[in-house]
């Protein structure tokens, strides 16, 4: 029971409507502005879960939907307020991740570096892989995905590989990889806890320009729940990586006065760091 | 009945009816429960003289119900019975009925937020709950963010102002855009961080963290056929719920 | 006594220095007390373990005594001490609750937290608006407030929780001239009919010239002297301390340096003119 009244301290309580806030608000520009198929609407989830654990970050998650969902003036054009489960599973997984010292930086060079590296690489291939070479998901005949998916899978996990690489070189810091990883793994749970809720309440679509997937992949032979969750699979793990490197990348700027005053601040620095 | 009577009702009231019309609209399979809730919110609307704004505000699904209606009827998976065949489109009977029951699901949603929002004052609702027993911290919580978002969308509009001056702005081509988006997120993360530390002294300095439950200023009038209209609202819609992924309606349209 | 820092050290969360070294400071009650140093010397570290939020909001680890009004701060709830001490800080921004909808509500926020009795809390907040003279901003959002206008309303929120020491951290540098005057003289009369105690951190020498009894240089963490008020500010080593000399003491020195000595009606005069 402490553990959870110390994930809603008097300083978690103030982050948690600056957090719900910049969710809204990135969310709603993301939305208005660019057609791609990014959301940016979890990033104060994600900080919520890094900074003061997996119950406050779930808390931070659910209340941005209902609260966007309920607002006045920006509520009722939107329909996210279902996805609050999924926003909730976010800010869980978050908090896991932190709790795992996943956004801890860890400065590498060299051979370490690119062992890193080289894990990153390899861990969603060998994950891809066994998937691939399964043909429920696969073969058309039986609801899976046409035979493109397969290809489109593959150029998604190189250009990953890639910027993953790159961040880490760039950086130093063989944080990236695992960042990058949790972010992958963080989107995969998010599209697959979302493709029921978009495929029963919704129609299997979400009102945006990737419901072009979901029509290709219906073509192609998809049934609805496949097909949302092809969607998912192909928004939710890029937008979640890139808003975890974010929420990294934003942790790294704070200064260790900052961070040793939540929760989770302990987890986030080391004794070197200054 | 007359204009104000559904707005002077409590706001607990209203949270609940919004509740049981969003499960209902949402979570019973079929076109009853949706329609029901359709005809309730107009109904509703229309007596509190709402029902012009009411409208415009719905209207803003209509991307989504377009993209509904398009995909379902056209590429609906399993479905055998096309309408007409237009050169390489069939569009289904199947296709059209499901995408028809979602277009009604999303309306009668819809209506049951904007009912709640153009009915009732955050503050109230907040307020009336805190009598009832929600927390001073949640309560917190929705109130600041109620008052954070204008706040947080105007500096996003600075930084964005000062970012157009170094050509990082968020309109033009795609590219520059997607350049654009993630700059802002960065200064917009951090401006709002620097506060939280002050605000927190400022709370503990006003003695936030006390125990026990914050005075009332403000008890909003309920009577004792509301609570019966609550209850039977939630649980209602609940049973309804249940029953229905039981697959016990499936004779109800 | 209504605060007393005996032999106080203290370092902050996650830092490796002390910001403070062996404080001792006493501010009696119906007193002010102004707190005066260059920039990043530990004026608004001691003001924060003053409050008593250092350690217990903030962190970090304390030496020595800290006594709030009788109240030992490393035993007591952030709640306790906010109810014999309040403090306000620069920004009034941040220390407004953020959830008021009135400034009527935004200064019952602190009697509300304590759970207080609807009468009492209508009690203080009335008391609270006539001591600053802003009855007429009660029913404005606070959130459309001028910084000065903003600043009385955070005042007034701590008031209502009627604390027998107020700490207030640089509280007119965001204020114009007339600003400045009120809070000054709503401070005095605090002084004078509820016998407050005040520690004030100012840079305008000026104004704790006139409101303040003592005044304590600060300097690295470390009290450099602390005494009443006319001598501390009339010394010349001042000036080695980042603290300008108020204009009294500058028009003194100026016309000592230009031969001429001041008898003690042109004291008189010349604090008339840099009133």
């Amino acid at each position: 029971m402490a553990w959870l009244s110390r994930q809603f301290s008097t300083r978690v309580i103030v982050l948690i409507p600056i957090a719900i806030a910049i969710n809204i608000v990135l969310g709603f520009t993301v939305q208005k502005v660019l057609n791609l198929p990014i959301y940016l609407d979890s990033i104060g989830t994600i900080l919520v879960g890094v900074l003061a654990g997996p119950i406050a970050g779930a808390v931070t998650g659910a209340a941005s939907n209902l609260i966007w969902q309920y607002a006045p003036v920006i509520g009722p054009g939107s329909n996210i307020g279902p996805f609050a489960i999924t926003a909730a599973v976010i800010g869980l997984l978050a908090g896991l991740w932190g709790q795992l010292g996943v956004y801890k930086s860890r400065p590498a060079q060299g051979v370490r570096l690119w062992l890193a590296i080289a894990i990153g690489v390899a861990a969603p291939a060998l994950l891809i892989l066994p998937i691939i070479n399964n043909p429920a998901y696969t073969d058309p005949n039986v609801g899976g995905y046409p035979s493109w998916v397969y290809w489109a899978a593959v150029l998604i996990a190189a250009m990953f590989a890639l910027v993953l690489a790159a961040v880490a070189y760039v950086r130093r810091d063989s944080a990236a990889v695992w960042v990058a990883l949790a972010g992958a793994a963080t989107g995969i749970v998010a599209a697959v806890v979302s493709a029921p809720i978009a495929a029963i309440v919704y129609g299997g679509v979400m009102g945006s320009g990737t419901d072009l997937l979901v029509a290709a992949l219906r073509q192609g032979g998809s049934d609805v729940y496949h097909a949302s969750l092809g969607q998912g699979l192909f928004s939710d793990p890029i937008d979640k990586t890139i808003t975890s490197f974010v929420v990294f990348l934003v942790v790294l700027g704070l200064s260790r006065r900052f961070l040793a005053r939540f929760p989770m601040g302990e987890r986030l620095t080391d004794t070197a760091s200054a | 009945m007359p204009t104000g009577a559904y707005r002077r009702l409590n706001p607990a009231t209203k949270l609940a009816l919004a509740l049981a019309e969003a499960v209902l609209a949402l979570g019973v399979r079929g076109w009853s429960g949706p329609l029901v809730v359709i005809a309730v919110c107009v109904g509703v609307t229309i007596a509190a003289r709402i029902a012009r704004r009411s409208v415009l505000l719905v209207l803003a699904s209509i991307p989504l119900l377009v993209s509904i209606i398009l995909v379902n009827t056209f590429l609906y998976p399993g479905a055998t019975d096309p309408i007409v065949q237009l050169g390489p489109f069939r569009p289904t009977w199947t296709g059209l009925a499901a995408a028809l029951q979602a277009t009604l699901r999303v309306v009668a949603f819809g209506f049951s937020v904007v009912v709640l929002i153009l009915t009732t004052e955050p503050d109230h609702l907040i307020a009336d709950l805190e009598r009832r027993g929600l927390g001073r911290r949640a309560a917190f919580v929705v109130g600041a963010t109620l008052r954070a978002i204008p706040r947080t969308t105007q500096r996003a509009a600075q930084i964005t102002e000062a970012q157009r001056a170094r050509a990082l702005d968020t309109e033009g081509r795609l590219w520059r855009r997607v350049r654009g988006i993630l700059p802002l997120a960065g200064p917009l993360v951090f401006g709002a961080l620097t506060d939280v530390e002050e605000q927190t002294m400022a709370l503990e300095a006003r003695a936030f963290s006390a125990p026990g439950r914050r005075t009332v200023l403000r008890v909003f009038p309920d009577s004792a056929t509301q609570r019966v209209v609550r209850w039977a609202a939630l649980l209602g819609a609940l049973a309804l719920l249940a029953s229905s992924i039981a697959g016990v309606l499936e004779a109800i349209p | 006594m209504s605060l007393v820092l005996a032999g106080v050290r203290y370092r902050y969360a996650g830092s490796r220095t002390d910001a403070l070294d062996r404080i001792d400071l006493a501010v009696p009650s119906g007193s002010v007390t102004g707190l005066v140093g260059p920039n990043e010397a530990g004026k608004s570290t001691i003001c924060l373990v003053a409050a008593g939020l250092a350690p217990a909001t903030i962190g970090g680890r304390l030496e020595g005594v800290v006594s709030i009004d009788g109240l030992e701060s490393s035993s007591a709830r952030p709640h306790e001490l906010a109810q014999r001490c309040g403090i306000l800080f620069q920004n009034p921004a941040t220390q407004l609750s953020g959830t008021a909808p009135t400034v009527w509500e935004e200064v019952a926020f602190g009697p509300r937290n304590l759970a207080l009795p609807v009468d009492d809390v209508v009690d203080r907040v009335t008391d609270a608006l006539a001591a600053l003279g802003i009855e007429s901003l009660a029913e404005r959002d606070p959130t459309r407030l001028s910084g000065g206008q903003a600043q009385l309303v955070a005042l007034a929120g701590i008031l209502a929780l009627r604390p027998a020491l107020v700490i207030l951290d640089e509280p007119t540098s965001q204020l114009d001239p007339q600003g400045t005057r009120m809070v000054g003289e709503a401070l005095r009369r605090l002084v004078r009919e509820n016998r407050t105690a005040i520690l004030v951190v100012e840079h305008k020498t000026a104004l704790l010239d006139q409101l303040a009894d003592r005044v304590a240089v600060v300097d690295q963490g470390r009290l450099i002297r602390e005494g009443p008020t006319d001598e501390v500010l009339s010394d010349p080593a001042l000036s080695e301390h980042g603290v300008e000399p108020p204009p009294r003491v500058r028009v003194r020195s100026a016309l000592a340096g230009a031969g001429l000595r001041t008898p003690r009606e042109a004291d008189v005069l010349i604090a008339e003119l840099t009133r």
